[in-house]
C-alpha cells in the first residue's frame, strides 16, 4: 500500500476524531473543573509526526466553526501548530512515557502565547498575568490528557 | 448531535451565499482588522452599520446571529467587568485599593464589548452563509501558492475533506459507545476524578481502535482506486469569482476606507 494513503487517511480520521471528541464529549465536566478532553491530543505528537497536522487540522475545522471564527483560525491552530511540532521535535529521542508526556505539557506553554495574544487584542487584558492563567489552565488538561493517553496507549499502538 | 458543527450552515440564495467562500474568508478577515482598528464612536457606529448590512444581505433570520453571540455572553462581560474595574485614566468616580471606576476604563469596557459583538456577528455570516465544504475548497486555493515551498496543498485540501465527511460518523460513533457503556451502568457524573478518568478510558479506547480501523479501511478504498496524489486531479466544485464579489469588495474597502478616516480624524 502506498505510504502516503495510509497517511492521508489516518491524520484526516485522527482530525475528524479531535473534532468529534471536542463537540460530543465537551459536557464532561468536574464541577467547577472544565476538562478540555481534546487537548489530550497535543500527547500524541510526541508518538508519531503523522498527528502534528492532525492535531493541527482537528483544532483548524472546530475554529472554522467557533464564533470567533477567522481569527481563531489563525490564532488557535497556529497556536496548536507550534506546539505539537515542538513536542515531536523534543520528544523523538525520548523512550519514557512519562519523559514524553512531560516535555509534550511544556511544549504547549509557547503556543499559548498566541492564545493569549489573541486575548490581549480581544480584551484589552494585561498579556502576562493572563499569560500565566492561561498556561496553568493549560498544564492541567495536558496532565489529565497525560493520563488518559497513556492509558489508551496500554491498549491501541499509538506509534502506528 | 451532527447540528452542533454543521447545523449552522442556512442555505440560501442571497448576496452573500452566492459570493466565493474565498472573497468571503478575506473580506471577513479585513472587516476584523478594521473593528479592530477602530477608536471612536464614530467609528464603531460605521462598523455597526456595515455589519447590519452585511447581515441584511445574507437574508439570515436574526436569531442564527443570537446564537452565536450566546456562548460568549460570559466572555463578554467578564471583560467588561475586568475593564470597568481596573481600567486606568480619566476622571476617577469611585476608588477602593486596587480596584477604580474611572471614565476611560468605561469608555474602554463599552468599545470592547461592542467589538466583540461586531466580530462575533460577521464571523457568524461567514459560517451560517458558507457550507464546511466550500470553507475547506476556500482554504486549499487560498493554502495554494504554498505550493512553492513544497507545502502538500492537495493532501491537505482532501484531509480536511476526509476529516469533515468523518466528523458526524465518529459523532454518531461516540454517542454509540456513550450508551453502550452506560446501559452497562456507567455513570460519567459521580465518582472522584480518577474514577471518572478511567471510565472515559472506557470511551475512547473502543473510538481511537475504531478511527484506525477506518483510517485502513479507507486507504484501501484510496488504494484500490488508483489515487496517486492530487497533482492533476479536476474539481467538482470550481470556485469562480463574480460580480457579487466584486461588489462585496468594493463595499467592504470602501466601509474600511471609511473606518480609516474616522479613526485619523478623531
Amino acid at each position: 500500500m502506498h505510504k502516503i494513503n495510509r497517511n492521508i487517511s489516518a491524520t484526516a480520521i485522527i482530525a475528524a476524531l479531535y473534532v468529534a471528541i471536542t463537540l460530543a464529549l465537551a459536557p464532561i465536566s468536574f464541577g467547577v473543573v472544565q476538562l478540555r478532553l481534546s487537548e489530550m491530543f497535543n500527547h500524541l505528537a510526541a508518538f508519531n509526526k503523522r498527528y502534528i497536522f492532525a492535531v493541527t487540522l482537528g483544532v483548524l475545522i472546530v475554529n472554522v466553526f467557533s464564533p470567533l471564527g477567522p481569527i481563531d483560525m489563525l490564532f488557535g491552530t497556529a497556536g496548536t501548530l507550534i506546539g505539537t511540532t515542538l513536542t515531536y521535535f523534543c520528544t523523538r529521542k525520548v523512550t519514557s512515557l512519562v519523559g514524553k508526556f512531560t516535555i509534550a505539557t511544556i511544549c504547549q506553554l509557547p503556543g499559548m502565547l498566541l492564545v493569549d495574544l489573541e486575548m490581549h487584542l480581544y480584551s484589552n487584558l494585561p498579556m502576562f498575568p493572563t499569560y500565566w492563567i492561561l498556561a496553568a489552565g493549560e498544564i492541567a488538561s495536558m496532565v489529565i490528557g497525560a493520563f488518559l493517553i497513556y492509558l489508551i496507549s496500554t491498549k491501541v499502538d499509538l506509534y502506528k | 448531535m451532527n447540528k452542533i458543527l454543521f447545523g449552522r450552515y442556512v442555505p440560501g440564495t442571497s448576496f452573500v451565499h452566492r459570493m466565493d467562500p474565498r472573497a468571503k474568508l478575506i473580506l471577513s478577515l479585513i472587516y476584523i482588522v478594521a473593528v479592530f482598528m477602530a477608536n471612536s464612536w464614530s467609528a464603531y457606529v460605521v462598523s455597526f452599520i456595515i455589519a447590519l448590512t452585511i447581515i441584511a444581505s445574507s437574508g439570515i433570520a436574526p436569531k442564527f446571529f443570537w446564537d452565536g453571540v450566546k456562548p460568549l455572553i460570559g466572555v463578554i462581560l467578564l471583560t467588561v467587568v475586568i475593564q470597568v474595574f481596573f481600567g486606568v485614566g480619566g476622571h476617577v468616580y469611585w476608588h477602593w485599593g486596587i480596584l477604580s471606576i474611572t471614565s476611560d476604563g468605561l469608555l474602554n469596557a463599552v468599545y470592547i464589548a461592542i467589538r466583540f459583538v461586531l466580530i462575533i456577528l460577521v464571523s457568524t455570516v461567514l459560517t451560517l452563509s458558507t457550507s464546511p465544504l466550500e470553507i475547506s475548497g476556500a482554504i486549499e486555493s487560498l493554502f495554494m501558492p504554498l505550493k512553492k515551498i513544497h507545502f502538500p496543498v492537495y493532501e491537505m485540501a482532501l484531509m480536511l475533506s476526509i476529516a469533515l465527511r468523518f466528523v458526524p460518523t465518529l459523532i454518531d460513533e461516540t454517542e454509540k459507545i456513550l450508551n453502550a457503556q452506560r446501559s452497562r451502568g456507567a455513570n460519567f457524573s459521580s465518582g472522584s476524578i480518577m474514577a471518572r478518568l478511567k471510565k472515559l478510558v472506557s470511551i475512547l479506547i473502543p473510538l481511537f481502535e475504531s478511527a484506525f480501523n477506518r483510517a485502513e479501511e479507507l486507504a484501501t478504498a484510496m488504494e484500490s482506486r488508483g489515487y496517486q496524489g492530487g497533482e492533476g486531479r479536476s474539481k467538482y466544485r470550481v470556485l469562480n469569482y463574480t460580480k457579487n464579489d466584486i461588489i462585496g469588495t468594493i463595499f467592504m474597502m470602501a466601509s474600511v476606507a471609511l473606518i480609516m478616516v474616522l479613526r485619523n480624524w478623531s
